[in-house]
This record gives C-alpha cells, sequence and structure tokens, in this order.
C-alpha cells in the first residue's frame, strides 16, 4: 500500500498550494464561473501547470507513472468549459508523452479525453442553469472516478504489451481512482467555502450599507446641523461596531458618538492634523496605528487607536468629514473602510438635497412676500381715492370702507406663510371686495357660494384671494357692461375644488409671464410643493366669454396639518 | 359759461369731481360718461368745451380716445390720472396740464385758471397715440369695440361711417379720416379705406379697379388711388 500514501501524500501538496492561493485575490476568478477569454487563459494555465506538476511528482511504478494528473484535468474542464478542459489535457498529455514509457501515448489520450469530458459535462451542467452543481463536490469526485475508470480502459487498450499493462493497471487503478477523486472533491469544496464566505460576506456588507441608509434616510436634508449629525453618528455606530463616530462641518466638530466621547466634544473646533487635512486637500485620509501614526490631539489617555477621516462634498466642495475611529486593542476592519466611504457619499447627497430643498423652500416664501407686496401699491391707491371722493358726500360709508381697507392690510400684514381656514380666507376676501364694489358700484358683483361647512378646511393663505384680485383687475375691470364674478368650492371625494369664474375671459396665456399672471402662477406653484403634482391651479378660458380658475386641494389630513417648515 | 364733461369710470371719482367744480360758477359739468366709448358719443352731441379723461378706462384708455377725436372740434382736454406713471412722464416732458387723483383743489384751481385764459386745444399730438387700436363701433344700439387689425375696410355713405370685419358690418363715429391717419387702413377711393392685409385681388377694369378681399368683399378702386395701391405691393 505504499502507492496510495505516496499518492495522497501528492494530493496533499495540491491541497496546500490550493490553500496558499485560496488566500490571493486569483483565488476569487476559481469561484466565479469563467466565461471570458482572460479569466479561461488564467483556469488553462493553472491547471496545466498542476498536470505537468503531477506528472513530475508521479511515482515511477514498473516504468509508467502513478500519478495525479486527473485532477488538474478534470478540474480544468470543470471551471473553465470544453475547449480549456481539452487544452488543459492535451498540454498535460504531451507532457506526459514526452517523458515516454510504455504507457506514453495511452496516457496522453487518456488526460485529453479527461480534461475535454469534464469539460462538457460542465458546459451541460450550466447549459441546465444548474451550475451551482459544479461546485458540488461529490459530482466533482464522480467525474473524477469516471475519468480515471476511462484512463485504465484506455491503458488496457493501447499499451502494449498487454500483459505488462494489466499488471501495471492492478498495481496503480485503486491509488490512483481513490486519491483523484477525493483531491479533486477535497478542492472543489475548499473553492466552494471560500465563494461561500465571499457571498456571505458581500451579502452582510449591503445589509448593513443598506441599513444605514434606510435609517438615516431624511435626517440631513433637514440641514447639516449637531442634532441631525448626532443621529447619523449613532446610527453609524450601531450598525459598523467601530469604536467611536465623529462629524464635522469646516471648523467645527458636530457629533462624537463611542470611545472617548468624554473629551471630545461636539461644539468645539477642529484639532487633529489628518482631519484639517483631509479637509484641505478633499481626500480620505486614513492612519490605521501601524504605519500611520494616530494620536488624539485632545487627551494622551484617549483609548482611539486608528482613524479613517472621509471628506463630506456637496457640489466637490468640501463641507465637512465623517470620522471613523477604532480603540488601540482593535483592527481597523477593510470592510469598514468601504463602509464608511460610501457612508460619506449618502450623506453628502442628503446634504446636497436638503440644500437644494432649503432653498426651494426660500424660493416660495420669496414669492409670496412678492405676492403680499404686490397686492398692495395699485390697490391702496384707488381704495384711497375712493374713500377720498365719498367722504364728502358720504362719511359714514367713507369710514366702513376705511375699517374694511385697515381690515384687510391687517390681514395682509399679519399673515404668515403657513396655512389658514377657508373661513379666514373668506373673511380677507369679503374685506378686499367691499372697497373694489365701492369703486365700481354698478358695474360689479360678486357671488359667492362656499357651503359653510367647508369653512374649517385649511389652505395656503393667499390661494384664492389673488385669483379673484386677478379677475378683478385683468378681468371684469376692462369691461364696458357690468362684470361678475362667481365664487363656488365643493368638496368631491378628498378634493377641496374652488372655482372663480369671471364674464370677461380675458385671460391671455403670454400674460402668465409678466406681473398679471406672477400671482396665479406662484399660487400654483405654492399648492404643488406643499401638497404634491396631483394639486394646483387650472385655467379655462373662453375668449370674451369667461376664464374659469379651477384651485383643487386636498380635503385631507394632509391640509389639516401645519407643514413642518 | 363754460361746459364740460367728465369721462372716468369710476362713479364716486366723477361725482366728487363734479362736486369740486360747483365751486367754479363759470364752469357747468353737462354730462358724465362711465367709458370712451360714450365719452365720444356725448362729445359728439353735446360739444363740450371742456373734458376731464381718465387714464385708466375699460377698453379704451383716455389717450386713445382722444385720439379718436376729430382734430377740427376737439374741446380743451385735461387728463386724470390716478397711477400711469408713463402718461405723467409724458404730460411732464411736454408740459401738459393734467390733474392727479385724489383732485387736489389748489392744482385744480391753476389748471381752471389757464383753462379761462386759453380755450384753444393745446396741440396734443406728443402724448397721444399715433395709431389706434380699437375701433369704437355700433351694432344696433349694442356697443362694440373691434380690433384695428380685424378691419377689412372702411366706407362712408349717406348713413355715415361703417367698419367691415370677416364676420360683421358695424357702424363708428370716427371719420374715414382720422381712420385713416391713425390705421393701416389706406385710401382706394373717395369713400373707402381698405386695409392690405385684407386685400386677395386687385382686378384691373375699364375704369379703375376692384379690390376682392380675404373674406370674398369686393370693394371699388379709383383711378385715382389705384397707382399708390398697387406701388404699395411693389407692382410699377
Amino acid at each position: 500500500m505504499p502507492l496510495i500514501l505516496l499518492l495522497t501524500q501528492q494530493m496533499c501538496l495540491y491541497l496546500v498550494i490550493v490553500y496558499l492561493l485560496s488566500k490571493t485575490p486569483l483565488f476569487k476568478l476559481f469561484a466565479e464561473t469563467a466565461t471570458r477569454l482572460p479569466h479561461k487563459v488564467y483556469i488553462y494555465l493553472i491547471f496545466s501547470g498542476f498536470c505537468i506538476m503531477a506528472t513530475y511528482f508521479g511515482e515511477q511504478t514498473n516504468d509508467a507513472i502513478a500519478n495525479t494528473r486527473a485532477m488538474g484535468a478534470v478540474l480544468g474542464g470543470l471551471l473553465g468549459g470544453p475547449i480549456t478542459g481539452f487544452l488543459v489535457g492535451l498540454t498535460g498529455g504531451l507532457h506526459r508523452y514526452s517523458m515516454g514509457g510504455f504507457t506514453d501515448l495511452a496516457c496522453a489520450i487518456s488526460t485529453t479525453l479527461e480534461g475535454l469530458s469534464a469539460g462538457i459535462v460542465g458546459f451541460y451542467l450550466r447549459k441546465q442553469n444548474r451550475s451551482e452543481m459544479v461546485y458540488a463536490p461529490l459530482l466533482v469526485a464522480l467525474v473524477t472516478f469516471s475519468a480515471e475508470m476511462l484512463q485504465m480502459a484506455l491503458i488496457l487498450a493501447i499499451a502494449k504489451p498487454y500483459g505488462e499493462a494489466m499488471d501495471l493497471v492492478k498495481q496503480i487503478a485503486l491509488p490512483m481512482l481513490t486519491v483523484n477523486s477525493i483531491g479533486a472533491a477535497l478542492f472543489m469544496s475548499m473553492v466552494r467555502d471560500q465563494k461561500t464566505m465571499f457571498d456571505k460576506l458581500s451579502s452582510a456588507f449591503s445589509t448593513k450599507a443598506l441599513k444605514i441608509a434606510e435609517r438615516s434616510v431624511g435626517i440631513l436634508s433637514k440641514g447639516f446641523d449637531q442634532e441631525g449629525s448626532t443621529k447619523v453618528a449613532q446610527i453609524i455606530l450601531e450598525e459598523t461596531n467601530v469604536g467611536a463616530v465623529a462629524i464635522t462641518d469646516r471648523e467645527k466638530l458636530l457629533a462624537f458618538i463611542g470611545i472617548g466621547d468624554d473629551h471630545h466634544i461636539p461644539g468645539t473646533p477642529i484639532s487633529s492634523k489628518i482631519t484639517q487635512d483631509a479637509i484641505e486637500q478633499n481626500c480620505v485620509m486614513f492612519a490605521d496605528g501601524v504605519e500611520t501614526p494616530y494620536a488624539c490631539s485632545i487627551s494622551p489617555q484617549c483609548r482611539l487607536g486608528s482613524s479613517l477621516v472621509i471628506p463630506l462634498r456637496c457640489e466637490s466642495e468640501v463641507i465637512g468629514t465623517i470620522k471613523l475611529y477604532e480603540p488601540k486593542n482593535k483592527l481597523f476592519l477593510n470592510i469598514n473602510r468601504t463602509l464608511g466611504e460610501g457612508i460619506a457619499r449618502l450623506m453628502s447627497n442628503q446634504i446636497l438635497y436638503g440644500r437644494y430643498e432649503l432653498q426651494q423652500s426660500l424660493l416660495t416664501q420669496a414669492e409670496l412676500k412678492l405676492l403680499q407686496a404686490q397686492v398692495n401699491p395699485h390697490f391702496l391707491f384707488n381704495a384711497l381715492n375712493t374713500i377720498a371722493a365719498i367722504t364728502g358726500k358720504d362719511p359714514l360709508m367713507a369710514r366702513q370702507l376705511l375699517q374694511h381697507l385697515s381690515q384687510f392690510l391687517r390681514i395682509n400684514l399679519k399673515r404668515t406663510t403657513g396655512l389658514v381656514t377657508l373661513g379666514d380666507e373668506l373673511e380677507h376676501i369679503d374685506a378686499y371686495l367691499t372697497i373694489e364694489k365701492a369703486r365700481f358700484i354698478d358695474k360689479l358683483s360678486v357671488h359667492i357660494d362656499i357651503p359653510p361647512m367647508l369653512h374649517q378646511y385649511r389652505l395656503p393663505a393667499f390661494t384664492l384671494q389673488p385669483i379673484i384680485e386677478n379677475a378683478v383687475k385683468h378681468g371684469t375691470s376692462h369691461l364696458l357692461e357690468p362684470g361678475e364674478i362667481w365664487v363656488s368650492g365643493r368638496a368631491e371625494q378628498d378634493l377641496l375644488i374652488l372655482e372663480v369664474k369671471d364674464n370677461a375671459g380675458l385671460y391671455r396665456q403670454e400674460l402668465n409671464t409678466d406681473t398679471s399672471g406672477l400671482g396665479m402662477s406662484i399660487v400654483h406653484k405654492r399648492i404643488q410643493s406643499l401638497f404634491g403634482p396631483h394639486y394646483g391651479v387650472k385655467i379655462n378660458c373662453e375668449k370674451d366669454r369667461f376664464t374659469q380658475v379651477i384651485i383643487t386641494l386636498p380635503l385631507n389630513d394632509a391640509a389639516q396639518t401645519e407643514p413642518t417648515a | 359759461m363754460i361746459t364740460c364733461l367728465i369721462i372716468d369710470d369710476e362713479p364716486f371719482a366723477r361725482e366728487a369731481l363734479t362736486d369740486q367744480l360747483k365751486t367754479y360758477p363759470d364752469l357747468e359739468v353737462i354730462g358724465q360718461c362711465s367709458n370712451a366709448i360714450e365719452g365720444m358719443q356725448a362729445i359728439g352731441k353735446l360739444k363740450p368745451q371742456l373734458i376731464f379723461v381718465d387714464i385708466q378706462m375699460p377698453k379704451i384708455s383716455g389717450l386713445e380716445m382722444v385720439a379718436m377725436l376729430d382734430p377740427d372740434s376737439m374741446p380743451r382736454v385735461v387728463f386724470v390720472t390716478a397711477f400711469d406713471e408713463y402718461a405723467i412722464k409724458a404730460f411732464d416732458n411736454h408740459a401738459f396740464d393734467y390733474l392727479l387723483k385724489p383732485v387736489d383743489e389748489a392744482r385744480l384751481a391753476t389748471t381752471i385758471t389757464r383753462v379761462r385764459r386759453d380755450l384753444h386745444q393745446q396741440p396734443l399730438d406728443a402724448v397721444l397715440p399715433t395709431k389706434l387700436e380699437h375701433v369704437p363701433c355700433y351694432c344696433g344700439n349694442r356697443l362694440k369695440v373691434i380690433n384695428v387689425d380685424e378691419v377689412e375696410f372702411a366706407f362712408s355713405d349717406l348713413s355715415g361711417i361703417h367698419v367691415t370685419t370677416a364676420q360683421e358690418q358695424v357702424h363708428t363715429h370716427l371719420t374715414l379720416k382720422v381712420l385713416e391717419e391713425k390705421t393701416e387702413l389706406v385710401r382706394c377711393h373717395k369713400q373707402y379705406l381698405v386695409s392690405p392685409q385684407a386685400i386677395s385681388e386687385i382686378v384691373i377694369l375699364e375704369n379703375g379697379a376692384e379690390v376682392l378681399t380675404h373674406s370674398g368683399k369686393t370693394i371699388p378702386v379709383s383711378r385715382r388711388f389705384l397707382k399708390p395701391l398697387k406701388q404699395l405691393f411693389g407692382f410699377h
């Protein structure tokens, strides 16, 4: 039985080499199905090498060589496909042929056939969408076993004289069949384990990244400040299990959570050189505490021993950093470095989004201010003229108009950008209309038909009033005949629909770009930005007959709670 | 007595001005109008010597209305305005008299003094629009304002001046002379003006010619006006 032991020894040598290979990035290539040419070339080179080595290490037995060459050929075929398998086998076979001996031809042919047939098995399995079977050790053992049987048969068929061949086969068949089958199976099981571990690792990584993203979404978009940063730092610490997490802006520490939070106080200026460098150079800085020494810049007693600093970018400008720390007794994991960079990108996006949102809302607010201001001069002027004109004749009415005017102005000044009830808005409209009606006594009539039950519903301030003002200013006041305006409201499922219609029909699309349409488009934009694209202002106009403005608002809770600004 | 007419679309503004004018014994307010069309009608009928015209009025502004008046029978005009900054700038540049609302007593007194001294019309061309945008018309007893570019042709007959668009024919108080001067319409006959945009064909006849409009109407062209009409389209 010394032959089987010798072969086992060979196999063990192989497995050691495979184990060493598994520690290099090259090994990852075994774990993937070879589809591309460079990959196939790599498989060919590795396994041809195995075949040749196996022949050299082989045991001279009766002018023949007992060996583990079959392992290389079979694995090469399974992993690389029929052509690669064939070439691996052929290379191994030609090499064996060059060594001579009475079985040289039989061995050369059989090795080539072994590679080819394993390749065909692998190809067939992939075609059946069962490529994971390629990595099943039992299957590999079976394929190798069959391949070795084939080799034995070929030796008997081809090698001359037959008698010697028969003796040889009797001697080597059992050890070679056993060792090659087991060896190939072990090899494949190592590949499979590595592959499983790798999959598990990357899935754990993605899960972690996704979880951080999911938990921190929206926090920083409300503003890059201490409160938001602390929440995000807490989440990162919990998910990554690093020693500590810090977030800074360009000047100061915004949040610090974890080991050392007794002396790293949020709000204090950045003191560490590594962070300042990361901000200035706009690049990731890493001090692993081994090659690049890391020392806490605040306290010599600090337990933190390594630090990763990643800049947070907002449109290529560095706006702060995120820092991950590990204590001196713990190694900084590579996975956390990659994860850290991903988190920094995520946070940067969120901050950018937050800034964009803020700008949008500032814009809407500014436009609303404009809308408020826009109401005043002409209207005020006309109102004062009317009042001046009637003071002599009808002092009582003049006084009433002044009261309405002051009420109108008071509401205008007092109102913020928030929501008001429809009742409030109607009061504002009433004050406005009383003054306009006094200007055009006989020429303007307004019919308001909004059921009192709708008065409690809320809508953005200055939604209805500017539309009615437009109907007067750009509509009925241009008519020779009496102007009429109808204002109506209704609840339709979960919608509050308000409608303003005049009998002028003078709305023109091109007016929408100048001041006349400004009020209308601000109202529209504001409704959309508060409630979404399903709501807003729609205009129907039939020239010289009517202009109809329809305002659609939500009638549900969305509009009933003050949006948090 | 100086007869005056007030044209303003705001009733209280008219009344307030009427009240203020009552303090001048030599002035008599003979009418009030609430828009430019009524105003032109009243001017034609009442022949006031002085008119107070608001600039901001529906459809036809005070300035446009004055531009429509026949220069030969033009009353003295005082513009009244609330906030038309362009008009005010134009008035200031040409030293025209105007009143700002609400009308200041002292300012009104200065204006009346000036009017008493000289009731002749100042040359207003500098501040009036050179081209009209609208033509005030009557259709039965209905008032109608037609955009100038809709007009195909205008003509006069014994019953007055008529304006024809692709759809209808209406009556106007504007003279052919005013229309010829202040619109794109061109003379093609002693009694006819035609819009060059409305011409689809010019048919040469033995004695003169005819114009065919896009809406299929025919207009006579007299020999005297045929040449300039042809030249307008580049025929020589």
